[in-house]
């Protein structure tokens, strides 16, 4: 394995792309764009998921094939296996059926975004694929000198030691994010806060609020729907006799109007 | 195998930017710990005595700061004069902002919604908005996004500065969307500010590469230098400056990249608006001309003509659209991208004059900017901030003091002379003229012609009409709203007549150290 790394390492280093190089590239670049292409058309989350899987697998081959193990390993490893196996956990979770509506809000937003899409892609990728021929590569030996791994260590604690350490930041903002747009407290989902008992009877017995039980939707009513709120003796409705979730029904007159059953 | 060793971190230089990390840390735990009633007092105090903290360390740093120990962590970090005078320019207007975050006498639990997860309308929402006290979390996140601004306009290289923009910008995103009242919009303002934010971020980061690839390394200095000796390959430089340009130019607001901001500052709570716009520019703007000034100093004839285009595009978009706007936020969302327009006229000047004109202007645009979203927290009905332009008809009458200050703010945004804005326009304009940028400049007196008429239309609204059933009642602020309106207008005002110190300082610290 480091043998074979440290050929791919020098053949690299002199600008040369050797054939096994250039073979692993032409059957996975496109196997990369069809998974990255696959990801925006799927309709459904979960394949959209698993189509970027293929995609960062094809990449973390790639780096590992350009002489960096590491970055290589750490895609596989972290994106791949870790952060996408998360989120399809928690796609899983949410529920994959909730597929999104496509209505285009601006007439024409499609069209246009395709065309300025791949206009601007022709425009760098022509742009680089000129660059990129005639660039010489340099300094891939001594970077990868110490090993791939200890470069990196270098870099990470040496030069860029500060923003190493603030990158802390960012996770905690993350962290304290996700809780805040996902954590609802339990007082307040339930209505309840904690209350000791007293609290609780003094609660129950409060002007406004009704200790007995609830009328049942029908009693003393004119109709036998449940949207149908229950009437109390003074014939005016009982609002807490129908569900909150039910829309308020608009009665006809031939409702409203007692049955006379009252005895006359 | 070679020894790594930590590389000299100069802790005074630093001290700022590790007090506010420091006092954010502190701010979540206090949050995790603290009880529920006790949170909010804690926070407040750790928040503005972290300010304050910081603030002192900045201006102790100042009196020492010379050309050889201004570069520290390994060339990461360059606290010079001009990143030290926008540090304390951020502080100071973070702390003015904070202020209007931590107001809560306004609305009873203040401007944040207490729990962000409920579903908008559901029982348990009514229940919290009736209530709750808002998050507290709001605080630890200002302050992180306050320190991630610090260290953007003193990262020496892009990747620092690329860091900086995520650490900055993410809490940016929560905040939007912890508005207490009118909760979708927004949600849907923090949805896409941060999606079209995340897509600037990759932008910047594409052309980072491109850099990298152009000069083998990614210090200005060392782009510096490639540029200067013609080695590296001209095309990688062009693309990476676009590329990182657009990453730059989505925060400062610059049109073509500046779709998100009427919806986000409508959508956003409004002291998060104030702090985004009067912070996030002078972010922006800092990181803008140091890339520009500290790293593309040589190729400058040949961004020149491209940012010129972007300015006027800018500045016309941005004063032709607010003339059409009704509502308040989103007319002072179209008068901060014109005002990024009149900014990138200063950025043009390319010299010290444009640097010290660009820092003088952000100074004093923040404050204005955060009094006028003072103000709008202050109009309101039950429903909370009444924003429609309709709504202020007849303020004048109803509570003519509140009705004087906010004229006093829009005159200066309309750049009358003796406020604050006159004499920014003047500066950014000047610098621009001795640039060689005439013809921007008269672009510049144009837009901002048809700017004050959108500005001037709300003054005569407000003192002609007469006031009807729908006119809102202007609540009496608390005391921190008062202490931030009253800062807002006084430096307004104070610059204005007398910008001779402010002129000073910026002339003082207009130099980039590599």
């Amino acid at each position: 394995m480091t043998s074979a790394l440290h050929l791919v390492a020098a053949a690299a280093a002199a600008g040369e792309v050797t054939t096994g190089e250039k073979a692993v590239f032409f059957i996975l670049a496109p196997i990369a764009l069809i998974g990255a292409i696959g990801m925006v058309a799927a309709r459904n989350a979960v394949h959209s998921a698993l189509w970027l899987v293929l995609t960062m697998l094809s990449l973390g081959v790639f780096y590992i094939v350009q002489a960096g193990p590491f970055i290589g390993m750490v895609q596989i490893i972290v994106y791949t296996g870790a952060i996408m196996m998360l989120f399809l956990f928690v796609l899983m979770l949410v529920g994959r059926d909730a597929s999104d509506a496509v209505i285009e809000t601006l007439r024409g937003q499609q069209a246009w975004a395709i065309v300025l899409g791949v206009g601007f892609a022709g425009l760098l990728g022509t742009g680089l694929a000129r660059v990129v021929g005639s660039l010489k590569v340099v300094g891939l030996e001594q970077a990868n000198a110490d090993g791939n791994v200890q470069g990196i260590a270098a870099l990470l604690f040496t030069k860029y030691v500060w923003v190493f350490e603030i990158s802390s930041a960012l996770l905690i903002t993350a962290a304290v994010g996700a809780m805040i747009l996902a954590h609802v407290d339990r007082s307040l989902r339930d209505g309840t806060a904690v209350m000791s008992q007293p609290e609780r009877m003094r609660a129950r017995f409060e002007p406004g609020s009704y200790p007995g039980p609830k009328p049942g939707p029908g009693v003393f009513a004119t109709s036998t729907s449940i949207a149908t709120p229950a009437k109390l003796p003074d014939g005016t409705p009982a609002q807490r006799s129908i569900s909150p979730i039910l829309p308020t029904r608009e009665l006809t007159a031939a409702e409203v109007a007692n049955k006379q059953t009252e005895g006359r | 195998m070679k020894d790594i060793s930590l590389p000299h971190l100069n802790y005074a230089a630093l001290a700022p930017m590790l007090i506010l990390f420091g006092v954010a840390c502190v701010g979540v735990l206090v949050d995790a710990f603290a009880p529920r009633k006790a949170r909010y007092p804690i926070q407040l105090v750790v928040a503005l005595v972290g300010l304050i903290a910081a603030f002192v360390a900045v201006v102790l740093r100042a009196g020492k700061v010379t050309a050889e120990n201004a570069i520290t962590a390994a060339g990461a970090v360059s606290v010079d004069k001009p990143a030290l005078f926008l540090q304390g320019t951020l502080i100071v207007l973070g702390a003015v902002a904070l202020l209007l975050i931590g107001e809560r006498a306004l609305e009873r639990g203040g401007p944040f919604v207490a729990q962000a997860a409920i579903t908008v309308g559901s029982d348990a929402d009514q229940r919290q908005a009736a209530r709750e006290s808002g998050a507290t979390e709001v605080f630890p996140l200002t302050i992180f996004s306050l320190s991630g601004m610090l260290l953007f306009v003193a990262a020496n290289d892009l990747l620092t500065m690329f860091v900086a923009l995520e650490v900055f910008s993410l809490p940016l995103y929560l905040l939007c969307a912890l508005a207490r009242r009118r909760r979708l919009i927004s949600q849907e303002a923090a949805l896409k500010y941060f999606l079209l934010g995340a897509y600037a971020s990759a932008f910047f980061l594409f052309g980072l590469a491109l850099l990298y690839g152009f000069a083998g390394g990614i210090t200005f200095a060392k782009i510096n230098e490639s540029a200067q000796n013609g080695t590296g390959n001209i095309t990688l430089l062009y693309a990476g400056l676009a590329l990182v340009s657009i990453g730059l130019l989505f925060k400062a607001a610059a049109v073509p990249f500046h779709v998100w901001t009427p919806d986000v500052y409508q959508g956003a709570p409004t002291p998060v608006t104030s702090l985004m716009a009067a912070c996030t520019k002078v972010a922006a703007f800092g990181g803008l001309l140091r890339v520009l000034y500290a790293g593309f100093d040589r190729v400058h004839w040949d961004y020149s003509p491209i940012i010129a285009a972007i300015a006027v595009l800018t500045m016309l978009v941005g004063s032709i659209l607010a003339v059409t706007q009704t509502d308040i936020k989103r007319l002072l969302a179209y008068s901060s991208i014109a005002n990024a327009g009149y900014l990138l006229v200063g950025v043009l000047g390319n010299s010290a004059l444009g640097l010290s004109s660009v820092m003088f202007y952000l100074v004093a645009y923040g404050f204005t900017v955060i009094a006028a979203f003072a103000v709008i927290t202050l109009v309101r009905d039950a429903d909370g901030e009444a924003t429609h332009l309709s709504r202020w008809a007849g303020l004048g009458r109803r509570s003519p003091f509140y009705a004087t200050v906010f004229t006093v703010i829009l005159l200066s945004f309309a750049g009358i002379p003796l406020t604050s804005g006159f004499t920014s326009k003047f500066a950014v304009f000047s610098a621009a003229g001795g640039g060689d940028q005439s013809w921007l400049v008269i672009v510049g007196v144009v837009s901002s012609m048809i700017l004050a008429f959108p500005y001037l239309r709300v003054v005569v609204m407000m003192w002609l009409s007469e006031p009807g059933e729908q006119t809102p009642s202007v609540s009496l602020p608390g005391m921190l709203t008062s202490a931030a309106l009253v800062i807002g207008v006084v430096i307004t005002i104070f610059v204005g007549v007398a910008p001779q110190p402010l002129l000073h300082l910026t002339s003082e610290a207009a130099n980039f150290i590599r």
